[in-house]
Order: structure tokens, then C-alpha cells, then sequence
């Protein structure tokens, strides 16, 4: 049995510098445990089958050697790093992993990894680009078929039942941080965007349950605390691409101002709404992680089979979430922000940017090669547009 | 051969000619399907909208035929520039960039034709048509155009499965259905839109006349296994677009256009006539999307003796034969006309026993490698050109990948050039040159290895 020696936080930053900790104890423990990539593959399916769901993240701190042989540098530098970290080995307790059809890098590397890093079972679910009804069919389809691979691998049924109680753990778990993030709106925020991170990193390489365990200890520390982040004038809001290490936020928070609130994929995307609970849960559960998950790479569009078209009415359906998270969190501010050569939130830029100047709010687009080094040059832009917005 | 031809490096075909200035057709079809009033589609090619659009009398221009026609005319620094002060950073697709530049452009001008634009210009469209297949620039790309364009955006979907997923029972069928169910909400769509209901005889009629055209094309491009390769990849590159484009259209001219040049390379064939006019010396396959501004530059390596004979993209599948006459609905005909699941495609490609040890061994490891590329073989490749497109992850992110199982299968050695399919500051083709001047000892190297190990050429 393994003594728990630390809680709340400080767990939290344990497993955040060490993230397979907890899930190499589990497995010595008989444990299997399933890498997924992206916010799309079917957690509450791995759970119910009593895996444990470990996200798959790159190090914006390690320099890629081995992924070269088989991804050009101009490609998403996050989805090189994890292969490189795959290739040396630095995955070799997953017992599987599943990708999704993220985009068009992440879908190829599911076909890479499978070739190269070899981990024992994997799945892809070509998870649809548009939302409309035949493409809930389509993805309910798919995840019938990611349960008869996920059967075959554990060989034990995914019942109804299981399901149904995975999702509620998960729910569970969506709720707490919901609840986590409502501890920004103060000001000044309880939590910086930098333990943000922290915590939402250590959540992704915990089983579910345990991940609420930790959460609500941090919530009920947080609650408490008499050192949390200083007032500053900026209140910000980061939109954009994965953001899993703190440096980024430590570049920003550095600086006149907290990030009080996200959209991202470690962050609220993952968990703001909760999955319904169907009668068939697979219709939950393909809704929501087509319909209501939000990343540029799924279309959305203001009415499906339009014969007219409005931008602005467009923007409004695409972004208005945004527009209630800044009233919600009191921000005065945002940074969007994306690694080169993400197609899918480049093109979004400029949509995203006329969204926020129509409900008055100021942004600043960042670029980053997804090194540490690479934020230095940010740092003066970050100043610049803190002293615009104050 | 003329004498001019003579003098040129790549002995182009005479054929070719007649395709290439039949693209130019998009561009006056839509200028004059505008002025007339009727609706007008820039379109993604994806491979299913074509006959469609055709059977509702829906003109359609090519937003990413146009970047190449920019690209290949000069013409695309101030698009590029343009998409670039609108916010849109510049790694994105080439294509794109010019285009929503273009849209730009024309926004300014209340809707018309940048004088700046070549071929006439792609005129404001009636309607857009974005695609999931092929890569995420197909819809985020005309998605963004909204901010420029009022015109109504319509999405068709396109399955991507995985090798092994998609070789899960039920797994074709279900896309199928899929596929059938996306097709019929993009025409009940346009009968909206445009006020008039499909033409299903029109419609079928066109799905047998493009099926005879891509059989012809693709009869054309088996010919070029011969050695020497009778037809250089910049016939190729001028013959496909009528095909990918105009297809719906004119399937029967196109068609009788590809039976011209199937004749042509087939007398090349039967007398040794190569596509370069030097001795071939290196038969090479292109990877990627070639570099439109700058294709001169296979000119060069065409007067070294190197012979593009294949491409790896852009090709027609192999013609297949399926029984419809069971299928009544329209939509499933045509679905079930053009989806060959992966089952299917290896059994059309391997004879029964091959194809279903390839089959067990996908389902076992996800993949084959014998099936990688097996192009390289029968055209008997001695170097592959991969070109990583700075602005296209889509054709770029594979090629380490390929490089490294080229040589793993085929013992074919790889010669990459960076580059881009519009932006000419990112290709150098001095530097490219050097480097395949001495890709050339490569490549006689791995000739002797592939002896030694006994594969064939």
C-alpha cells in the first residue's frame, strides 16, 4: 500500500514534476493504464473499464532529437515533442494509447506512433469535423467501435451500467474544477494561471477518482489561504493552443497581471460542460465530445444549412462562450496565443480577434516554437499590451 | 517532334497542351456564369461536390486551382501579402493565404475581381463549399473567408479512419451511410439555396461518364512504368487538373482529351521515346505538392538525365467494377461508386492470397510496409524527391517517415528541398540544384545495393 505523504498542493506539485508517479505505482499495482492524446478520446470509456486514463504530453523543455527521423520541424511542435518523448522511452508504462482525429498532424501521428513507438494496443477515432446530426451518427458509430476494441484489448464487457457510473465520476470531476475555476473570479484571483496548470496537469495523470480527491482538498486549501496572487490591474483570459507546462503563464504572470480564466485545452475545455446522461450513454457521450467540446478543429457554424450568412452572427455563435467567460471572470484582457504551425488556431486568429473588439475587449496574438527559450521575446509584447490595456 | 521540343529539356507531349489550356475554362465558365446570373461555387476539390454541383447547374471555380495559377503566373505576392496584414500567420497553407488575400481584396472593391488577378479572376461566389477530406485548411480556410465573403458556407464531411479501424466489422458500411446521409443534406442544400430540385438522371450520367474519364487517366499513367518513362511529371502536373476540376463537366471531352494522350504516350512506349530529352539516367518520383512558381526548375534536372515518371499524389484509384443495379437510391449509387474501403483497395491491388495475409497483418500491427509505396517498384524509382511544403502539414508531415521506410522496403534513397506551393520566397532553387547534383552519387549507390539484395532494378 502506498502511504500518501503529501495533499492539496503541494501533491499537486509533486505529480506536476513527476507526472508518472502515481499511474507507474498503479501499475505495479496490476493496473493498465491508457495514454490519450488531445481532449477528444472517450475518457469515461477508458475509466469504465477500469484503465487509467494518462494524458500524453510533449516537454517544451527537451530538446527533440528522435522524432526527426520521422516528423519534419515544420509541423506542431507539441505533437513532435510527444513523439520524441515516446521514441526514448519516456511513455513505456502506457499499456495503450488512443488518438483522435485532432488535426491533420495529430491524426498522422497516431498512424506514426503506431509504427514507430509500437505501445502495445492503440485505437483512432476519426472523430467528424462538423457537429450537425449525421455526424453525432457517425461519431456514436465510432465509439461503438472504440468499445468492441477496448473489450477485445481488456476482455470485459463496457456495460450500460459502467458507463453510466464513469460518467458520473467524470462529471464529478468536471463539477470540481468548475468549481476551481470559480475561485478566479475573485480579485485578486485565489489561484494564479500558473497553479492552474499545475493542477489541471496533475488531474490528467490521476484516475478520475483520485484526481477529485486531490482537487477538492485544493479547493478547500485554496479557500483558505492567505497567499495567493497579488491584485494587479490586468486580468486576463488565454485563448489558444495546448498549454501544459507553467512557462508560458510564469512569462505572462510575471508581468502587471493574472490569468484568471482559459481557453484551452488543459483548462476549461476539457471540463466546462458536463456530459448528459442518456439512456444510451454512447449519445451522451458523442455529443458531447463532438458537439460541445470547443477547438478550432471541429466547424461550428450558426445554422447548419444556411442559406444566408451573417459573420458577426457567426462569430457570436462560435465565440459568444468567451464573451461570458470575461464578464463572468471580470477580464479585461486577452491573450490568444497558439504554437507555429497550428493550422487550425491560426486561421481562427483574426475571427477570434473581431469577436472580442465587438464586445470591447482588447487582444494581442502570440506565436511560440514551444520552447522555453522561445517566451523570452513575448515578454515585451505581453508589457506592451498590459500598458495598452491599463 | 518539333524542333523546338527538341531543344527543350522535357519532351512535353503534345496531348498535354489541350488539358492544360482546358483548365482555363474554370475561370471564364465562372466570369460568364456570373454575368449571366447563374450561381457560382468556389469549391475545395474533394472528390465528391463535382457532379453534384454539375447536375443543379451550379458553376464551379477552384479557390486552390486559382493558387497555383497565381503561383505559377507571378501573381500571388500582394494576395499573399494581403492575407498576411489581415492577421493570418504565415505558416498557413499557401493556397489559402492567396486565397482569403484575394477575398480580401475583393471585399474592398464591393465585391469585384482584384484587377491584379490572373486568368480573369475567380468571380464572387454564390456560394462556398469547404471539405473535411484531406487536410484541415479545406474547411477552417473558407470558414475564415466569411469575414470577407456573405456568401452561405456549406461542409461536406469525408471519412479518415485509421488502417486498422477502418478494417473493423461494419466499419465501411457505416461510412458509407455516412458519406450517403452528408451527400443528400448537402443537395436537399442546394435545392434550398437555388430554388430547383436535383437532376438524379443528370447525376448518374455524369458518375458513368467520370468513371470512364479516370479509367482512361489512369490507363495514361500505368503506361509510364515504361522505360524510358514516357511522360515527365510536368505533363502529369498540366493533364490532372481537367480531371479534378472540370470533370462533372465535360467528362466526354475530358475523357476523349486523356484517350489522345493515351495514344501519344503509348507510341512513345512502343518506340523508346522518353519524356526528357536526354538519356534518362535517374528515374525519380515526386512527394509532395510540387513548387507551381518555379517548375522550370525540373527543367534543369530533366537536361541531368532525371526522369520524374510518377507522383505520389493526385493520382486516380485503380477502376473498379460494382454491381448498382441493386442500389436505388441515387446518392448510395454514387457513394458506393467512388468509396473503396481498404479491404477492398488491397484486394484490387494484390492478388487474393497477398491481399489477405496484407490484411491480417494491418489488423495485427496497424500498418503494412510492403504496401508502402509499392509505386516505387513498379515504376522502378531510383530516387524519390520529397518536398516539405513550409505551408502544408498535411503533404509534409509524413515524408521523414516515408524517407526512412523508402529505404527500409525499397532500398530507394531520398533527396529533400524545401519549399512551398505559392510562396516563392521559400523555395531556392539554386541550392536545391547543388544539393541534387550530388544526390546523383546517392543514387547510383543504392542502384548497386538494390542489385545486390535482388530487387530488381
Amino acid at each position: 500500500m502506498v502511504v500518501k505523504a503529501s495533499q492539496g498542493l503541494t501533491r499537486v506539485r509533486e505529480i506536476y514534476q513527476d507526472r508518472p508517479l502515481r499511474v507507474r505505482e498503479l501499475r505495479a499495482e496490476g493496473k493498465k493504464v491508457m495514454g490519450y492524446l488531445c481532449i477528444y478520446p472517450v475518457l469515461e470509456m477508458i475509466t469504465a473499464l477500469d484503465l487509467v486514463p494518462y494524458r500524453i504530453f510533449g516537454d517544451m523543455r527537451e530538446t527533440i532529437t528522435k522524432a526527426d527521423a520521422y516528423m519534419p520541424t515544420v509541423v506542431c511542435p507539441f505533437l513532435r515533442s510527444c513523439l520524441d518523448l515516446g521514441l526514448k522511452g519516456k511513455y513505456d508504462f502506457l499499456d495503450g494509447v488512443v488518438m483522435a482525429h485532432i488535426c491533420d498532424v495529430g491524426a498522422g501521428l497516431a498512424g506514426i506512433w503506431n509504427m514507430t513507438v509500437k505501445t502495445p494496443y492503440s485505437h483512432f477515432i476519426d472523430t467528424p469535423h462538423t457537429i450537425h446530426e449525421t455526424a453525432q451518427e457517425q461519431q456514436k458509430g465510432l465509439l461503438k467501435d472504440f468499445q468492441k476494441s477496448l473489450e477485445s484489448f481488456t476482455g470485459k464487457e463496457l456495460s450500460p451500467g459502467r458507463l453510466k457510473e464513469a460518467i458520473e465520476a467524470h462529471n464529478q470531476q468536471r463539477a470540481l474544477v468548475r468549481e476551481f475555476y470559480d475561485l478566479k473570479k475573485l480579485d485578486p484571483p485565489l489561484i494564479s494561471g500558473t497553479e492552474t496548470i499545475q493542477v489541471m496537469v496533475a488531474l490528467m495523470s490521476l484516475p478520475v477518482e483520485e484526481g477529485s480527491e486531490l482537487l477538492r482538498e485544493v479547493i478547500n486549501e485554496v479557500k483558505e489561504r492567505r497567499d495567493g496572487p497579488p491584485q494587479k490591474a490586468a486580468r486576463l483570459l488565454v485563448w489558444g493552443s495546448i498549454i501544459h507546462d507553467t512557462a508560458i503563464m510564469e512569462m505572462i504572470e510575471s508581468l502587471d497581471a493574472n490569468v484568471v480564466m482559459d481557453d484551452t485545452c488543459v483548462g476549461s475545455r476539457a471540463y466546462f460542460p458536463d456530459v448528459k446522461l442518456t439512456n444510451d450513454p454512447l449519445e451522451g457521450l458523442a455529443y458531447h465530445y463532438l458537439v460541445e467540446l470547443q477547438c478550432p478543429r471541429t466547424f461550428k457554424e450558426s445554422t447548419h444549412g444556411g442559406t444566408k450568412k451573417d459573420y458577426m452572427t457567426d462569430l457570436e455563435t462560435r465565440f459568444s462562450y468567451l464573451g461570458d467567460y470575461a464578464k463572468d471572470w471580470k477580464v479585461n484582457g486577452a491573450i490568444l496565443q497558439s504554437v507555429r504551425y497550428c493550422d487550425g488556431h491560426g486561421y481562427e486568429v483574426p475571427g477570434v480577434e473581431d469577436y472580442l473588439a465587438s464586445i470591447g475587449l482588447s487582444s494581442i496574438y502570440l506565436e511560440h516554437d514551444y520552447t522555453e527559450g522561445g517566451l523570452a521575446p513575448l515578454r515585451t509584447r505581453v508589457q506592451a499590451f498590459l500598458e495598452m490595456i491599463s | 517532334m518539333t524542333q523546338e521540343d527538341k531543344k527543350r529539356p522535357i519532351n512535353r507531349l503534345q496531348s498535354m497542351y489541350a488539358l492544360r489550356a482546358y483548365v482555363d475554362k474554370i475561370y471564364t465558365a465562372g466570369l460568364k456564369a456570373k454575368k449571366e446570373g447563374r450561381p457560382v461555387a468556389w469549391c475545395m476539390a474533394e472528390g465528391w461536390a463535382g457532379p453534384i454541383l454539375e447536375a443543379m447547374d451550379v458553376e464551379t471555380v477552384y479557390p486552390e486551382n486559382y493558387g497555383t495559377i497565381c503561383a505559377a503566373s507571378g501573381a500571388s505576392t500582394p494576395f499573399l501579402e494581403r492575407a498576411d496584414a489581415e492577421g493570418f500567420p504565415t505558416h498557413l497553407c499557401g493556397y489559402a493565404r492567396n486565397g482569403l488575400g484575394y477575398a480580401a481584396l475583393m471585399r474592398d472593391l464591393g465585391g469585384e475581381i482584384p484587377p491584379e488577378a490572373p486568368a480573369g479572376g475567380m468571380p464572387k461566389p454564390t456560394l462556398l463549399l469547404a471539405s473535411g477530406m484531406a487536410c484541415d485548411a479545406r474547411f477552417k480556410w473558407f470558414q475564415a473567408m466569411g469575414r470577407y465573403l456573405d456568401a452561405p458556407l456549406w461542409t461536406l464531411e469525408s471519412p479518415s479512419p485509421g488502417a486498422r479501424e477502418a478494417l473493423m466489422d461494419g466499419a465501411y458500411e457505416r461510412d458509407v451511410n455516412f458519406l450517403v446521409e452528408e451527400l443528400s443534406n448537402f443537395v436537399a442544400f442546394l435545392e434550398r439555396l437555388l430554388g430547383k430540385k436535383m437532376d438524379w438522371d443528370r447525376l448518374d450520367e455524369t458518375r458513368e461518364g467520370t468513371k470512364e474519364m479516370n479509367a482512361v487517366w489512369y490507363k495514361v499513367n500505368q503506361l509510364r512504368k515504361a522505360r524510358p518513362g514516357p511522360m515527365h511529371s510536368r505533363d502529369f502536373w498540366s493533364s490532372m487538373s481537367a480531371s479534378m476540376y472540370l470533370g462533372a463537366t465535360d467528362p466526354e471531352v475530358i475523357t476523349g482529351l486523356y484517350r489522345n494522350m493515351y495514344d501519344e504516350v503509348k507510341n512513345r512506349v512502343d518506340n523508346k521515346i522518353a519524356g526528357i530529352n536526354s538519356e534518362e539516367k535517374y528515374r525519380l518520383t515526386f512527394i509532395g505538392l510540387p513548387p507551381w512558381h518555379s517548375l522550370g526548375f525540373f527543367d534543369q534536372l530533366a537536361e541531368r538525365g532525371w526522369n520524374f515518371v510518377t507522383e505520389a499524389a493526385y493520382h486516380p484509384l485503380k477502376p473498379f467494377d460494382i454491381d448498382l443495379s441493386k442500389v436505388s437510391n441515387p446518392i448510395e449509387r454514387y457513394v458506393r461508386s467512388r468509396y473503396r474501403g481498404l479491404a477492398q483497395s488491397i484486394y484490387d491491388l494484390y492478388k487474393p492470397e497477398e491481399a489477405a495475409e496484407i490484411i491480417e497483418e494491418v489488423k495485427r500491427d496497424g500498418s503494412a510496409h510492403r504496401v508502402y509505396y509499392r509505386g516505387v517498384k513498379e515504376f522502378q524509382i531510383d530516387g524519390a524527391f520529397l518536398h516539405p511544403l513550409l505551408t502544408c502539414r498535411a503533404a509534409t508531415f509524413a515524408l521523414p517517415l516515408v524517407q526512412t521506410l523508402l529505404m527500409e522496403v525499397w532500398k530507394v534513397p531520398s533527396l529533400v528541398i524545401e519549399g512551398d506551393i505559392v510562396d516563392t520566397t521559400l523555395f531556392n532553387p539554386a541550392e536545391a540544384l547543388k544539393k541534387a547534383e550530388a544526390f546523383e552519387e546517392t543514387m547510383d549507390h543504392y542502384k548497386k545495393v538494390r542489385k545486390e539484395e535482388g530487387l530488381g532494378w
